[in-house]
């Protein structure tokens, strides 16, 4: 299936995750959108990596950070969009909201809790075992995550137990306002991997292929039977922790410096130097894109939102 | 005149003046240090007393709270962050087994003075980031449970959680954090120096005749509101603040009941076994006689995502007015 994914075609995925976190930017002055949205600007490179690799029957288990993860896991945009644009067409019904996106037709799941998916995704690993099949539970967190008792815990049992468990780490290098190198005994999320039998990669995060290849690898050796893995993929949050966020725990100099290093440039560069694809080509696909998703937007925009009456249903099984 | 502050300053000012009186008062959780916290309330406090005694940590809440116990041991008077009351699953154990437990289990040997701060209430950030959970802390024996509604009684009820030699569950509304002081109708004048508000007094925030109104943290504000509406019907409704759930002041509530006959209780937490269930079965084992008896809260779902959802499930100024129709007899 990887194949069939070419450098192009991950570009592609990357500008429809681009447009679609700016495309959720637009709710918030407006007031469409309420609570704190959480976007993955600037680390689209990871998800994209992600792509085509999982099959209905794999796992994801994400964070308040979730959409391009959901997008990587194939959930349907337009209802994530509805969603988090708090519409009764939304994938959840307008119950979820922006952090709580459910599709388990893809096995797909989220938490606003940081290190609660982590646990979640063991479940599913343990359910492969059971069942005998060769699924793969993909949990995907920050670098913050990784100091919570849940993700030990998890990682510990994985590895014991030799479970299809696939980390992937989004060290974007901050938890809100605390540095990761201020917070962590380790200098990477990596080197930890051993104390768990697991096995532990840093990728560039900003390099779409060095994503895949490990994301492809660490799923072959969990299919295998080998055991877990964690990939650490460094990136950098380009945006506040939530929309609004003052944002002033880092330096200008920092912010500028490292939103000039774009993934999306990155990858575009790279298929122009190897001849893959011209710029004019590239700049069309990113206009239909945009255009795809500002129809998108506007549609989802005529959706009611949810009746005030339901509000009490879905407390218990209907 | 109010001076020109938001709610959350308030409180980091009761916090400096607590630290600079007691040493041993250290404030520790995520994003309390270098950035003062996620919502300003312990803005300045790294700066003047140190990264010693205001201690950024590691998303890592069962450490904070394990860490608190041991502290407290060591005497210590930690201030522990936990920065949305909904967070408080991951550390549970170490609020309800130990912090609340602690000074029981040791005969009344061991003194857990700790303060757990962190943000409740509703912004429409759905069901994880949205409960009040009041009811949940009252309901375990050993901690009392603050949860202030106005930037008056934020400052000096903080003083008295970290002077008090009991844990307190210190709960701070988010929708009031940022709200600036001026735009209190009740509350608003905070002065600089130290003070304390005691722990276990409710306030009669508005006086009225017909019908008593108890309720607490963000839900004053709309109730006052709501009460002013209801006397251009004729309707006099007397509105109390609790200010904590634990000490519950009853003796304040009796009094209003024993003159009005009729109690509404609003609650943004959960309906059931909580606050309002309380607050009405002591009046009833006080013998007082009540004609007319409601309960508006949460009725016993999550906190939905969408707006539209939440406005129908959370105690709002519509709701309350219509509550307090019903509870006189002029729905
Ligand atoms: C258990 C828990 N503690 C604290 C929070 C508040 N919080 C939400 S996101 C966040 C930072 C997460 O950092 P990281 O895991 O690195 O992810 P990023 O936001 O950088 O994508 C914090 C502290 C939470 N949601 N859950």
């Amino acid at each position: 299936m990887a194949q069939e994914i070419t450098l192009k075609d991950r570009y592609g995925y990357m500008l429809w995750m681009r447009h679609f976190e700016l495309a959720c930017l637009e709710g918030v002055p407006t007031r469409e959108i309420h609570g704190e949205l959480h976007t993955g600007v600037g680390q689209e490179a990871i998800s994209a990596g992600m792509v085509g690799f999982l099959s209905k029957e794999d796992a994801m288990c994400s964070t308040h950070r979730n959409h391009m993860h959901a997008i990587a896991k194939g959930v349907d945009l337009r209802a994530m969009l509805a969603e988090i644009f708090e519409k009764s067409t939304g994938i959840c019904g307008g119950f979820g909201g922006h952090m709580h996106i459910f599709d388990p037709s893809l096995k797909f799941s989220a938490t606003g809790i940081v290190g609660a998916g982590v646990p979640v995704a063991l479940g599913h690993a343990y359910a492969a075992r059971l069942k005998g099949n060769q699924a793969v539970a993909v949990a995907v967190v920050g670098d913050g995550a990784v100091n919570t008792g849940a993700f030990h815990e998890a990682m510990n049992m994985a590895g014991a137990l030799s479970l299809p468990l696939v980390v992937v780490v989004e060290n974007n290098e901050w938890a809100i306002s605390v540095p990761f190198s201020a917070s962590s005994a380790t200098e990477t999320i990596a080197e930890r991997a051993p104390s768990w039998r697991a096995h532990g990669i840093r990728v560039n995060g900003l390099d779409v292929e060095e994503v895949a290849n490990a994301f492809e690898a660490a799923l072959a050796r969990a299919r295998s039977g080998k055991g877990p893995s964690i990939i650490e993929a460094m990136c950098y949050r380009f945006r506040g922790h939530f929309e609004g966020d003052a944002d002033m725990y880092r330096s200008k100099e920092e912010k500028e410096r490292r939103r000039s290093e774009d993934p999306l440039e990155r990858t575009k560069e790279t298929l122009v130097a190897r001849g893959l694809a011209t710029l004019e080509e590239l700049n069309e696909i990113e206009k239909s894109v945009v255009a795809s998703i500002s129809e998108m937007l506007a549609s989802v925009r005529k959706d009611p939102s949810p009746s005030g009456a339901d509000a009490t249903r879905y407390v218990f099984a209907e | 005149m109010a001076r020109n502050l938001n709610l959350s300053q308030c409180i980091s000012e009761a916090l400096h003046l607590e630290m600079e009186r007691d040493p041993q008062v250290l404030v520790i959780g995520e994003d309390v240090g270098g950035q003062g916290g996620v919502f300003g309330a312990t803005r300045g406090l790294q700066k003047k007393y140190g990264s010693g005694r205001v201690l950024d940590t590691p998303i890592s809440e069962s450490a904070i709270t394990g860490m608190g116990v041991g502290l407290a041991l060591e005497g210590y008077r930690p201030v522990l962050e936990i920065m949305f009351v909904d967070f408080i699953g991951v550390c549970l154990d170490q609020v309800y087994n130990a912090i609340a437990k602690n000074h029981y289990m040791s005969g009344g040997k061991v003194r857990m003075p700790i303060v757990i701060k962190t943000a409740g209430g509703c912004i429409g950030s759905g069901a994880q980031h949205s409960q009040c959970l009041w009811g949940l802390f009252a309901h375990l024996p050993g901690l009392k449970v603050v949860a202030p509604s106005n930037p008056y009684d934020a400052k000096g009820l903080m003083a008295s959680a970290v002077e008090s030699d009991d844990p307190v569950v210190f709960i701070e509304h988010k929708g009031l954090l940022l709200k600036r002081a001026e735009d209190f109708t009740f509350g608003s004048d905070v002065p600089a120096e130290r003070y304390t508000v005691p722990i276990g007094k409710a306030n009669v925030v508005r006086e009225g005749s017909d019908l008593t109104l108890v309720t607490l943290s963000g839900t004053v504000a709309p109730s006052v509101t709501a009460a002013e509406e209801a006397l251009k019907k004729g309707i006099s409704v007397e509105v109390i603040d609790l200010r904590s759930v634990v000490p519950l002041d009853m003796d304040t509530v009796a009094a209003s009941v024993k003159k009005t006959g009729k109690i509404l209780v609003v609650d943004e937490d959960y309906l059931s076994f909580g606050l309002s269930a309380e607050v009405v079965t002591r009046l009833l084992e006080r013998k007082i006689s009540i004609t007319s008896v409601k309960r508006l809260a949460v009725p016993d779902v999550p906190i939905p995502g969408a707006l539209s959802l939440e406005q129908e499930v959370v105690p709002n100024e519509r709701s309350i007015s219509a509550a307090i129709a019903e509870t006189v007899g002029k729905a």
